[in-house]
């Protein structure tokens, strides 16, 4: 009987939250145009020339293709930017209204679940259509571990973008946060603008990890699964800080109290 | 800040309300920096009682509701209450994106209510029925305000805290909002409505003016005036 509660409370909160994502026509609109306008543009427009890229995991100086790495780049930015706005704004959007649920007796951390539900089915289809997409325009050595490299990055920025939801008191402001994060984020690994990205600082990024897996899997036969993890690692992070933000915003403030008796008789 | 209650200077802390009340407030204090805006409020709801509290804007009536509440803890003193509560905000707290009936599916999980039979009946009381499949986005003012004033009722509890709840309705709805307050009175259910509108008042079994951070006991009758 727990169980079918706990089942039932987990899928509505985990169809409402994919309903809402649903409903987010800006989203969908961006997913569906802005994705395949930025690979094209950089199919049409960066040049074919060789450029270096360090591939940490193997230690080795790759010479790729540079408008195929730069695909690479610009699918990442393109994913990130979009699954971090579209959690931002659920996220933002919903605190008060998951507040009230909580207050009503829906449990944190089936809301919870539902929302993370929500935003794996999001990723993993945003980023399919962006391999889809890249793939159209040449054939990366392995399209599957490229996929799941875009999703590390796309579950890191969801994640901050979550942590800014709860975190923020406005909607600008998440949304320029987002999109700064991903500019400095794949400005400074962008491998035309930076070819060797040998600094150690961009190891500290949230889309390191993928521009790492996700160059190995259009170019090389390994899979770097260490630096794969990074993405969900920095997703693991976020939520962190943002399910404590949360708790702290919607915890039940009588509970604390003397005196309070909640949902039982009073003594006396 | 979350503290544990303290000893009040009425003593109260700890203390079981007393049998006769469903809400007692005892002792209740709260600041925001060097704002003292509660200064030891005091108030009891017996069950089968419509309350009001009343005060002009800033006196902090949604202050003392929202500690009712548990939305916020305050600084000092003590809240008593049976049962589960029901809580209308003053804002509505909806989510534009779901239908209103999307929004009683989530609260009846919430409530784990065994359907929504409450709910509809409420909707047809407040004349809204029509608008279940509606995207609250694309509700007025008064309809979201009627949705906001059925998730707070719809799990029929005993105590009722109500600000501003008839914000955006028409006379008519104004008028069910009554009707339907007596009826959960007459049901031995306890309503505490706050507001800043204090014409009405005749409507009320107690009535409390909030002056200088404490709820003090106003008579009902007829001509009260702001």
């Amino acid at each position: 009987m727990n169980a079918r509660r706990a089942w039932d409370r987990y899928r509505t909160a985990t169809v409402f939250a994919v309903t809402e994502h649903l409903r987010n026509r800006l989203a969908l609109v961006l997913v569906l145009g802005f994705v395949p306008l930025w690979i094209t543009l950089v199919h049409l427009v960066i040049a074919d020339g060789d450029v270096t890229f360090l591939l940490r995991a193997s230690g080795e100086h790759l010479t790729v293709n540079g408008n195929h790495i730069s695909q690479i780049s610009g699918a990442v930015n393109a994913v990130t930017l979009i699954v971090g706005f579209m959690m931002f704004i659920v996220t933002f959007r919903s605190v008060g209204f998951d507040q009230r649920l909580v207050l009503a007796g829906y449990p944190r951390s089936h809301l919870l679940a539902g929302k993370l539900t929500a935003l794996v089915l999001a990723t993993a289809a945003v980023c399919a259509y962006a391999t889809a997409v890249t793939a159209v325009y040449w054939t990366p050595e392995r399209p599957v571990a490229l996929w799941m490299a875009l999703c590390g990055a796309a579950l890191a920025f969801g994640g901050i973008g979550i942590a800014l939801g709860v975190a923020l008191r406005g909607e600008l402001e998440g949304m320029f946060v987002v999109i700064m994060l991903s500019i400095i984020d794949m400005g400074l690994q962008n491998p035309v603008a930076n070819p060797a990205a040998d600094s150690d600082v961009v190891r500290y990024l949230p889309a390191y990890g993928t521009m790492q897996s996700g160059t190995a899997a259009g170019f090389v036969e390994d899979v770097p699964w260490a630096h794969m993890a990074l993405g969900p690692l920095w997703f693991v992070c976020a939520v962190v800080v943002a399910g404590t933000v949360l708790w702290m915003r919607t915890r039940d403030r009588r509970s604390p109290l003397a005196g309070m008796r909640r949902g039982v008789p009073r003594r006396g | 800040m979350v503290r544990s209650a303290s000893p009040s200077p009425q003593g109260t802390a700890g203390t079981p309300a007393p049998a006769t009340s469903t809400l007692s407030v005892r002792g209740v204090h709260k600041s925001y920096g060097h704002h003292r805006v509660l200064r030891g409020a005091d108030l009891e709801l017996p069950p089968g009682c419509l309350g009001g509290v009343v005060g002009e804007n800033g006196a902090g009536k949604s202050t003392l509701l929202r500690i009712l509440a548990g939305q916020l803890s305050p600084d000092r003193g003590e809240v008593a209450y049976a049962g589960r509560l029901g809580y209308c905000p003053q804002h509505t707290v909806l989510n534009p994106s779901f239908t209103v009936e999307q929004h009683l599916r989530f609260f009846q999980v919430a409530y784990d209510l065994p359907d929504l039979a409450l709910a509809h009946e409420l909707m047809d009381l407040l004349s809204f029925a029509g608008y279940r499949r509606h995207r609250v986005g694309s509700l007025s003012g008064g309809t979201r305000q009627k949705l906001n004033l059925t998730l707070a009722l719809m799990h029929d509890p005993p105590l009722l805290l109500l600000d501003e709840p008839y914000q955006g309705f028409d006379w008519e709805t104004y008028e069910r909002f009554w009707e339907l307050s007596a009826r959960l009175r007459d049901r031995g259910r306890s309503v505490l409505v706050v507001s800043h509108i204090a014409f009405d008042t005749t409507r009320f079994d107690r009535l409390w003016r909030l002056e200088q951070g404490r709820p003090v006991p106003a008579s009902t009758g007829a001509g009260e005036g702001r």
